[in-house]
């Protein structure tokens, strides 16, 4: 084939398992590109900074592609085309309430004799909706079916379905993708085993995966190499086919402003250089790369091959197919379950540069998505009309395999995963989730393993008493500048147990349990005694649920305790039974019921095993000795709530309020207690008051979501995704 | 019982037991009118699990298998998969879609499993 088409074409010039537009890389950034255009028709007094120089260059190479566009195309395959994408939408909502019912009208068992009959007649090449296909997706559906009751899938002998090398290719490696979607609580051996018995049913060698990279496999894999190269490598030529769908999409939408956007958002090299970042990424992916992450690649290009059939539009635009487009061109990688941007300093930029791009503005993917679909199409019908003959094999070569079964398939399994009639939104939502959830797991990753994690920019660091103005941050109620002020003095002074304490209090009152154990952490290290820390420690604890460490650090508080330590037996504190623990502490509240906090701890205890109104009782009886501590209201408060006296537990947060203002807590657990009584208005006003306060308050925002949804206020869910306060305090005023 | 063997989910689910006691719970009731069996395993999924039923037609969290004939929808997690649920830090797509959900039942039943049918807890 020649060059010039390969890089033109993007899904044109495909063949079966290689490449769609959508795991073609510059269709991929075109399509971005598309997307954020459709911004600018809004946007035009946006000053054009493209230089002219620049544009023309583009023109000169593309002249060509617009002349083709221009002319009016008489296409006479069309009607097989419209067939091709009724095919897919036909197939794609299939089966939500009664699926096997709705299964089996859509794909009623073919009659064999029939099925012998088409096979002989053509031997070559079976039509799109011809027997065999069915004989196949009716094998594929019982392999699925075999998931439910974990009843292993055996292997039937088949008429001989005339499966080309290519297609018992594709069949291996999506069943085997399929497989651990489905049997994903089954160990390994038995998916392995479901496989091959669907494998050896249809006459497929399913060994040649295991048995790794023999010759012939690595040759194919060298040739997806040589293609993928040959639409990078040649900077002028592969753009062509970019520009050519720019332009196309311009004379559609008469969108002007792509270019200035875009340098905006990157630039003004920003094109070029992320351009020749991607192209030397792939580049030195391909070479450092062993056989098995290449097979791995290859898989999920087949995916996003067979993804990309999927004609919903918001599908077709999810994040979800990025995703798995740039997961089959090796920018990101599967290890451990975790989804990797690969360790490459080139691919790493590109990718979080992307994700940042998105994460700053998810309003982009909405906006592309509301424009998607007459795009696609278009796009679709463009490259088939610039790319007739060649693509009608394209289409034939996937009808072949019937990979809309497999989409569909797909789809059916994420549908059984409580979605509804709107599945494929939810689907790609889900997975645009997913990934901003990778991405915060890596951010989060240090703190869930009791690492603390410092902030980027810190302004007090240098200065010459952080500790001092920490704590006069503190006083004053500035959570967050105090928390900056702290890190510094840590920073400086990792041993200082103060400054640790008071950063892990700061957490805590900012509404962020996880860094406040961290902190917490490190300050006992410091000073293995301090009751506030092991308080502070079990109180954190428990609100994270985690019952034994907090009963651990309970007890540690009254063991160091001067006054009650000798109450404790050091024998006991290898193994603790709640029972013991209470019944001690209960016997110092007796000692000296004056002392709050004794009563404080045992409100905690008590919390603990959610024995709720005699842990109201100690903290009513901690709050006549201190009145004026207004964690102590908000602990009591929160207890309340937790027992759903919610009506009493907004008058003890208002009280904690009152004490201190700038209580992120307080305003959270409002929210919180609120949206609990099903008054979700209210709640919002709560939630978006403490968010503005901590901004990295996480769980606030999670409940601020749910609240959003409740009020069914979705018009808002953008800017809560987007973490655009201004727009939600503008719209939530307390 | 030991503090050890407790389940993250215990807690919630006996906030759930007293919040459909409540008046937004008995609106909840009304409003999804199902009942579902939620399986928690402590560290893998099928091994050991607490089975609680949250009966969303008469207000009722129950440990044990429904009695009352066939759970509208059964799903089986693993605690923490199960914390993080509830709370709306995964969503059951996503849940679903890595494993860390299983569901059996109807589908439109399970589509009504969201996170906002649990009662948040608050913090000391």
């Amino acid at each position: 084939m020649d060059m010039r088409d390969l890089v033109t074409g993007g899904a044109a010039c495909a063949v079966p398992g290689s490449s769609s537009s959508s795991s073609n890389p510059l269709a991929a950034l075109a399509n971005t590109l598309i997307g954020s255009s459709s911004k600018i028709q809004e946007n035009k007094e946006i000053p054009t900074s493209i230089t002219p120089g620049s544009e023309r260059q583009i023109y000169t190479q593309t002249n060509d592609h617009l002349g083709a566009l221009d002319q009016p195309f008489v296409d006479p395959n069309a009607p097989q085309h419209s067939d091709f994408l009724r095919g897919f939408h036909g197939s794609g909502g299939g089966g939500q309430t009664e699926l096997d019912a709705a299964w089996n009208d859509i794909h009623p068992p073919p009659p064999p004799p029939q099925l012998d009959h088409i096979y002989d007649t053509h031997p070559q090449q079976p039509i799109l909706d011809g027997p065999p296909q069915r004989m196949l997706s009716s094998l594929l559906h019982s392999f699925v079916d075999s998931s439910r009751g974990g009843v292993p899938f055996r292997a039937t002998p088949l008429p001989v379905l005339g499966l080309s090398e290519g297609d018992k290719q594709c069949i291996r490696d999506r069943s085997s993708i399929m497989a651990r979607h489905i049997f994903a609580d089954k160990s390994e051996d038995f998916i392995n085993a479901q496989v091959n018995a669907l494998l050896c049913s249809l006459d497929i060698d399913g060994d040649a995966r295991a048995k790794g990279p023999l010759p012939g496999r690595f040759r194919e894999l060298e040739d997806y190499w040589n293609e993928s190269q040959g639409t990078l490598k040649p900077g002028f030529h592969a753009a062509d086919g970019w520009v050519a769908e720019f332009n196309q999409q311009r004379m559609v939408h008469g969108a002007n402003g792509w270019a200035s956007e875009f340098e905006q958002q990157h630039g003004a090299n920003g094109w070029a250089s992320e351009f020749e970042q991607s192209q030397l990424t792939s580049v030195d992916q391909m070479r450092g790369s062993n056989i098995s992450s290449l097979a791995a690649m290859e898989q999920t290009r087949m995916l996003a091959n067979t993804l990309a059939q999927n004609d919903d539009p918001k599908f077709q635009n999810s994040k979800f197919l990025q995703f798995v487009s740039k997961m089959s061109r090796g920018e990101l990688i599967i290890d451990d379950n975790q989804v990797k941007q690969t360790a490459l300093p080139a691919a790493g930029d590109w990718a979080s540069e992307y994700q940042h791009q998105y994460n700053r503005s998810p309003a982009w993917a909405d906006e592309f998505l509301s424009h998607g679909p007459d795009q696609w199409v278009n796009e679709f019908t463009t490259e088939r009309e610039q790319h007739g003959p060649v693509d009608d094999q394209w289409v034939s070569e996937f009808s072949k395999l019937h990979v809309h079964d497999w989409a569909d398939e797909f789809g059916r399994q994420v549908g059984e995963g409580a979605l509804g009639e709107n599945s494929t939104d939810n689907w790609a939502n889900a997975y645009d989730e997913f990934l901003n959830e990778q991405v915060a797991a890596r951010q989060r990753s240090d703190t869930s393993r009791g690492v603390y994690v410092f902030s980027d920019m810190n302004p007090y660091v240098g200065h010459p008493n952080p500790l001092k103005e920490g704590q006069e941050l503190f006083r004053k109620g500035l959570l967050s500048e105090a928390v900056l002020a702290l890190e510094a003095e840590v920073l400086k002074n990792p041993d200082n147990a103060e400054g640790w304490r008071l950063l892990g209090i700061a957490h805590a009152e900012n509404d962020d349990d996880q860094q406040a154990i961290a902190a917490m952490l490190r300050a006992q290290e410091a000073d293995s005694t301090n009751l506030e820390v092991l308080l502070a420690l079990g109180v954190s604890h428990t609100n994270e649920l985690e019952q034994a460490a907090a009963l651990k650090y309970l007890y540690g508080w009254l063991r160091h305790h001067p006054k009650y330590g000798s109450l404790a037996s050091p024998e006991l504190s290898d193994s603790l039974y709640y029972a013991d623990v209470a019944r001690l502490f209960n016997e110092a509240a007796q000692m000296s019921p004056d002392d709050a906090d004794v009563h404080i701890v045992l409100g905690v205890l008590y919390n603990l095993t959610r024995e709720y109104d005699k842990a109201i009782e100690s903290f009513q009886t901690a709050l006549k000795l201190k009145p004026h501590d207004y964690s102590l209201w908000n602990k009591l408060g929160a207890t309340q709530a937790n027992s759903v006296h919610s009506a009493d537990a907004i008058f003890a947060y208002q009280q904690a309020l009152d004490l201190k203002p700038n209580y992120v807590r307080a305003w959270a657990n409002m929210g919180i207690s609120y949206a609990n009584q099903g008054m979700y208005e209210d709640s919002i006003r709560y939630y978006v008051r403490a968010l503005a306060m901590n901004p990295k308050a996480d769980n606030a925002w999670q409940y601020l979501r749910i609240s959003l949804s409740c009020a069914s206020r979705d018009d808002m869910l953008e800017a809560c995704d987007s973490r655009n306060l201004d727009v939600l305090q503008k719209e939530f005023p307390l | 019982m030991s503090a050890n063997q407790e389940l993250k989910s215990d807690a919630l689910m006996e906030q759930m037991k007293q919040h459909l006691a409540s008046d937004a719970g008995k609106q909840l009731t009304k409003k999804i009118n199902l009942v579902y069996q939620i399986n928690i395993a402590p560290k893998k999924l099928g091994f050991n699990e607490a089975v609680y039923t949250v009966d969303l037609k008469k207000g009722e969290v129950t440990i044990g298998p429904y009695e009352g004939g066939k759970p509208d929808a059964t799903f089986s997690f693993k605690d923490d998969d199960f914390v993080k649920v509830a709370l709306g830090k995964m969503n059951p797509q996503i849940a679903f879609m890595r494993g860390a959900m299983k569901i059996k039942g109807s589908l439109s039943a399970a589509q009504k499993f969201t996170p906002d049918i649990f009662p948040k807890p608050s913090k000391m």
